[in-house]
């Protein structure tokens, strides 16, 4: 199956070079897909997704009218990273939510770091996500981002990279634990032979992440999952982390805050809740503090949480993290606060906000990339080199007008993986990771993560929301 | 459990039933039209008024007749219109937005039947099964109601949220029961098929004829579909099954009760349990049957409130706290 | 053993304080015997961190807060690697008590020869030490034997001492807690000429707290110089030789040189320490 396979200019994750030699770590599975005939590869196919979508595992996709429900495209081949390399990105996440988590509690409190000159505090009280309700707030055992999901790519020479970190409510570990759940049953010896570490203890962890912070010692913490509701495109994760983990899944309606607690509404009267992980942006948390006319949050839960009768995970104003200008700054956090050098590299980074910067971003706009500093999911962004010059101008435009705003970073080739397209042959397909961390009273990192797989030939952008996919991703033993 | 969770699996349960209902009534209903004589295509209203009657879609079927401007068959109407928030396809939908709410309280069994048959009832599969042979469809539909209930029989905990499924799915059959009842009282003196076929349209064709030695009634048919002791779908069973899961909710003994849903179920069970043919004969079939349905939806709206609505309604802790002392103080008495 | 391990320590101040500078010792080192993964010393509030390294080739993390605060936190955790040095089949006996002298111009051997700030040999010391080494001619022999006299003779007690106890008070009043202990056998041993250097560190504790005393705050041990052999870990709390299931976080002369963490800071307010120690296995 791999005869006409193409690996061209860029990193591939299985073949070292155009000739067909591949990593010795893919050994094994190129022997299992080298003779895999069309029927057998289609069988498997829908064996899974069959799976998928009688299980219900889908997302919505927004502007759709239909509210159309969709399975995430996943692919049969796994990505596999031995197991030396796991370690270096595994100790490289635990440096950078370390240095995020100190960064959050420091600018909330004496900014040392803006006043050491490391980080100008306009560009903290800029980003879109602060919120100044969080100044000098003490947070349950001082954490800030329990869970985050760091997004890496590899560049031409297959070094790992941090594009962004995701400290909101990152979402998509649910795909990495079913992808796993068909994996298995579709190359059960495969997968047996390959010794790969197991991911299923996650709900488990991330449970224990969860009482960790419960502000009642000594009780048995009462948490629940706080959704925006059935029709948010990740409403299956949060189902099946909740039933996982065996808590209730609430919304918004669900919750009742009175005199500084929040209770459960529930048939036997209410239930005091004392750790809620909120898969709801902050702004929609407490229409009495932030946006006024959410329906989806819980008014007077913001009370609740400053007095420390309920523990929010993640915590209020963790979005500052996720602006692509405070990104630009992860290195230097690292260097300030743990004495040490990154682990992980960023993507080289122009700020538009400078002015030199600014001048280079606008005089090579076709060569790079620009990204607005607080969207996600590949909104906002222009794509230098496929773009028009009508497209160029615009975006000239929002970044002289708005530079805080904007970015600009290099084309980075990400890395290729073989994958199966057209349902037969197998092309080199961009991909990226999405690993996640869970910082409670261990710091946890599920062996791997989510592979998401730019589907399309050519195509950089491996959100599911423009025709992105997955890959189940094995960190071997060895 | 939460309120919210508790209403969605009381109405995942009730639309599920529905749709059971219906499916079985179009089925028994097609079947006597083409007995009579008349295929799907032509008008044959006259035969499938008493249906109409029966789930109370009247008015929105000649709503959407007359807004088509053409013949709208009665037979799509109740089984796939989207317009008709009752057809068949839209209860089963209604079920799986429920249960969808209420995922992580069902199994994954549950979850992946009630799944895969709202996509093929929403395929083009179905219909085109449905133009071919209907009664297959039906089959279908019923069936797969079959399995559910015995899904929900041997893989989910006996617990508050199975005792809130029961009370939906008893409920509904209750009142499904007399609305095959009204539509004999509609059609005056039914014949021996007649009677036949409400037995059929409520599975108790050989119960009946078991209980009654086949003495086909409109007397006997009452007595059997109102007042049976054992057969699962008279509506005296249906409550006295009501007022056990109300209770097991509660935790209040049987012969109390501690809240208005609990009052009104025992009130109409009571009432059940003390009347006879006779008496309804006496009120007039319509007359009853139409003060039992103001009962059931009495009843459901009083479940809605004392354990879905009643918590929001409360403005402070202190309010809270006398409510629960009132209830706890309620049970300690019994 | 792949160990991971979180040292919290947590002050609180009863009235805020200002200026209060630290030097931590808390990143656990390679050495032939263990390979450390990964270490990250986080502290709270945030500031500036730096480090430098001392004489005992310690790594020294040391920053300073000046903003008045109520709270200190630091956080070390680190994933380290361990094999056993030792083989128990052949402990290293041999190194005979007459042949120490070629350690006294050993540049490692020398510092740890000396008297220090918690250890001063005396005459009484050394005979005390004569009477436990009794009629042995060899030194590991020797100092498995003081090993084993202050494990069985010495009562565990946390609160008869406290950080600045003296080695002879503790050789007087036989009690005390792991650095007594520690101080006390590198007492004995350099009255007799033995190299030997306070180590202090962690151990995984595979009967949970059961049968091993001080894993539930940073532990502290004895290494004594062999020759041909090297250095070796005695643990006189446990009466154990050090296998892999200890993690050295750092080595000097007495507690002195290797305390975890030391500061100072201005302020009347009194300060309560509260410290936790977590060592986990993460293999098999």
């Amino acid at each position: 199956m791999f005869s006409g396979y193409q690996k061209e200019a860029f990193f591939d994750e299985m073949f070292v070079d155009g000739d067909g030699v591949h990593f010795d770590h893919y050994r094994t599975l190129h022997e299992r897909f080298k003779d895999l005939d069309a029927a057998e590869l289609e069988e498997k196919r829908r064996l899974v997704e069959t799976g998928f979508l009688e299980q219900g595992i889908t997302f919505t996709v927004y502007g759709d009218d239909q509210g159309t429900e969709r399975i995430f495209p996943f692919d049969l081949i796994p990505r596999i990273i031995p197991y030396h390399e796991w370690q270096q990105i595994e100790k490289g996440l635990t440096q950078r939510i370390l240095a995020l988590n100190l960064f959050l509690h420091d600018i909330y409190h004496d900014r040392n770091i803006i006043k050491d000159g490391i980080v100008p505090e306009d560009v903290v009280e800029g980003a879109a996500h602060y919120r100044p309700e969080m100044m000098g707030v003490d947070v349950p055992q001082d954490i800030y981002i329990h869970i985050c999901g760091t997004d890496l790519i590899r560049d031409g020479d297959g070094h790992y990279l941090v594009l962004e970190d995701n400290g909101r409510c990152p979402s998509g570990v649910s795909y990495l634990l079913e992808n796993r759940e068909a994996m298995k049953r579709a190359f059960p010896s495969m997968y047996r032979q390959y010794g790969v570490r197991p991911v299923d203890n996650y709900p488990e962890l991330l449970l224990k992440t969860l009482q960790s912070l419960c502000p009642r010692p000594g009780q048995t913490p009462v948490c629940a999952l706080l959704t925006p509701g059935v029709y948010n495109s990740a409403y299956f994760e949060h189902t099946f982390l909740a039933r996982k983990m065996g808590i209730e899944i609430v919304e918004g309606s669900d919750l009742i805050a009175i005199d500084g607690y929040v209770y459960m509404r529930t048939t036997k009267g209410l239930v005091q809740v004392d750790v809620i992980y909120r898969r709801l942006d902050d702004d929609f948390l407490d229409p009495t503090v932030f946006r006024e006319d959410s329906v989806l949050g819980v008014p007077g839960i913001m009370d609740a949480y400053l007095r420390g009768n309920v523990a929010l995970a993640n915590a209020v104003g963790t979005g500052v993290a996720d602006d692509k200008v405070i990104y630009a700054y992860v290195p230097e956090m690292i260097r300030y606060y743990l004495d040490q050098n990154p682990i992980l590299e960023n993507v080289p980074t122009f700020l538009a906000w400078r002015e030199d910067d600014r001048k280079f971003i606008l005089d090579n706009l076709e060569k790079l990339v620009v990204k607005a500093a607080n969207e996600s999911g590949g909104y906002g962004m222009l794509m230098g080199p496929v773009s028009t010059s009508k497209e160029r101008e615009h975006f000239a435009a929002k970044i002289r007008s708005n530079p805080r705003n904007f970015i600009a970073q290099p084309v980075v080739s990400l890395s290729r993986h073989p994958t199966i397209c057209d349902e037969k042959e197998i092309e080199g397909r961009h991909i990226d990771l999405r690993p996640f961390i869970l910082y409670g009273k261990n710091i946890e990192i599920i062996p791997g993560g989510l592979t998401r797989v730019a589907l399309r030939k050519g195509s950089l952008v491996v959100n599911s929301s423009q025709g992105g996919g997955s890959k189940d991703t094995w960190v071997l033993y060895r | 459990m939460l309120s919210r969770v508790a209403n969605s699996l009381y109405w995942l349960s009730r639309y599920l039933e529905r749709a059971e209902n219906l499916a079985r009534l179009v089925d028994v209903n097609r079947h006597d039209a083409l007995d009579a004589g008349v295929t799907l295509k032509e008008d044959s209203e006259s035969l499938w008024r008493p249906l109409l009657y029966a789930t109370c879609s009247e008015e929105i079927y000649n709503e959407a007749k007359s807004a088509k401007l053409e013949d709208l068959d009665v037979g799509w109407f109740i089984t796939f219109s989207p317009s008709n928030p009752d057809s068949i396809c839209q209860s089963v939908a209604q079920a799986r937005e429920n249960a969808r709410m209420a995922r992580d309280q069902i199994s994954e069994e549950m979850w992946l039947e009630l799944n895969s048959i709202h996509l093929f009832l929403q395929s083009a599969k179905a219909e085109r099964l449905w133009r071919r042979q209907p009664e297959s469809l039906y089959r279908e539909i019923i069936k797969f109601c079959l399995l559910f209930e015995g899904l929900i029989d041997a893989t989910i905990l006996r617990d508050e949220g199975w005792n809130f499924i029961q009370a939906g799915k008893y409920l509904e059959r209750a009142d499904k029961t007399t609305r095959v009842l009204d539509m004999l009282a509609f059609m005056g003196d039914p014949d021996r098929g007649k009677l036949a076929s409400a037995l059929r349209s409520c599975s108790g064709f050989s119960a009946f004829r078991d209980e009654f030695r086949g003495d086909f009634t409109s007397r006997n048919v009452m007595s059997f579909l109102l007042f049976s002791q054992s057969f699962p779908r008279s509506v005296r069973f249906c409550l006295r099954q009501l007022d056990r899961h109300l209770h097991a909710i509660s935790g209040t003994p049987e012969d109390a009760y501690s809240n208005e849903a609990e009052r009104l179920t025992g009130s109409a069970l009571a009432q059940l349990n003390f009347s006879s043919v006779e008496n309804v004969w006496a009120i007039g079939q319509h007359q009853y049957i139409d003060s039992m349905q103001k009962q059931f939806n009495d009843i459901g709206q009083n479940i809605f409130e004392t354990y879905v609505l009643l918590p929001s309604e409360i403005r402070s802790v202190t309010r809270q706290e006398g409510w629960q002392l009132q209830w706890q103080q309620q049970q300690q008495q019994q | 053993m792949r160990l991971r391990l979180h040292h919290r320590t947590e002050y609180r101040y009863s009235e805020p304080v200002s200026n209060n500078a630290n030097e931590l010792r808390l990143q656990p080192p390679t050495t032939l015997w263990q390979s450390c993964e990964s270490s990250f010393i986080s502290v709270l509030p945030g500031t500036r961190l730096s480090h430098y390294e001392d004489l005992n080739v310690n790594v020294v993390h040391y920053f300073e807060i000046s903003k008045p605060h109520n709270r200190l936190v630091i956080d070390s955790r680190a994933t380290v690697n361990t094999k056993s040095k030792v083989n128990f089949d052949r402990l290293p006996y041999g190194f005979l008590h007459r042949d120490l002298d070629c350690c006294r111009s050993m540049e490692d051997c020398h510092p740890f020869l000396q008297n220090s700030h918690h250890i001063e040999v005396t005459p009484e010391i050394w005979r005390y030490a004569l009477d436990i080494k009794g009629d042995s001619e060899d030194v590991f022999q020797t100092s498995y034997a003081i090993m084993e006299h202050i494990f069985e003779n010495y009562q565990y007690q946390s609160g008869a001492t406290n950080v600045s106890t003296h080695a002879s008070e503790v050789l007087d009043g036989k009690a005390g807690v792991c650095q007594d202990f520690a101080h006390a056998m590198v007492a004995l041993c350099r009255s007799l000429c033995i190299p030997a250097r306070y180590v202090s560190g962690y151990f995984f504790d595979a009967t949970r707290g059961h049968h091993l005393r001080g894993s539930e705050a940073s532990h502290a041990w004895v290494e004594v110089y062999i020759d041909t052999f090297g250095w070796i870990g005695l643990d006189p709390t446990n009466n154990k030789v050090v296998d892999d299931t200890y993690i050295i976080l750092a080595r000097g002369r007495d507690y002195r040189d290797v305390a975890p963490v030391i500061g100072a800071y201005y302020g009347a307010g009194k300060s309560a320490m509260n410290v936790s120690v977590d060592v986990q296995r993460l293999d098999g």
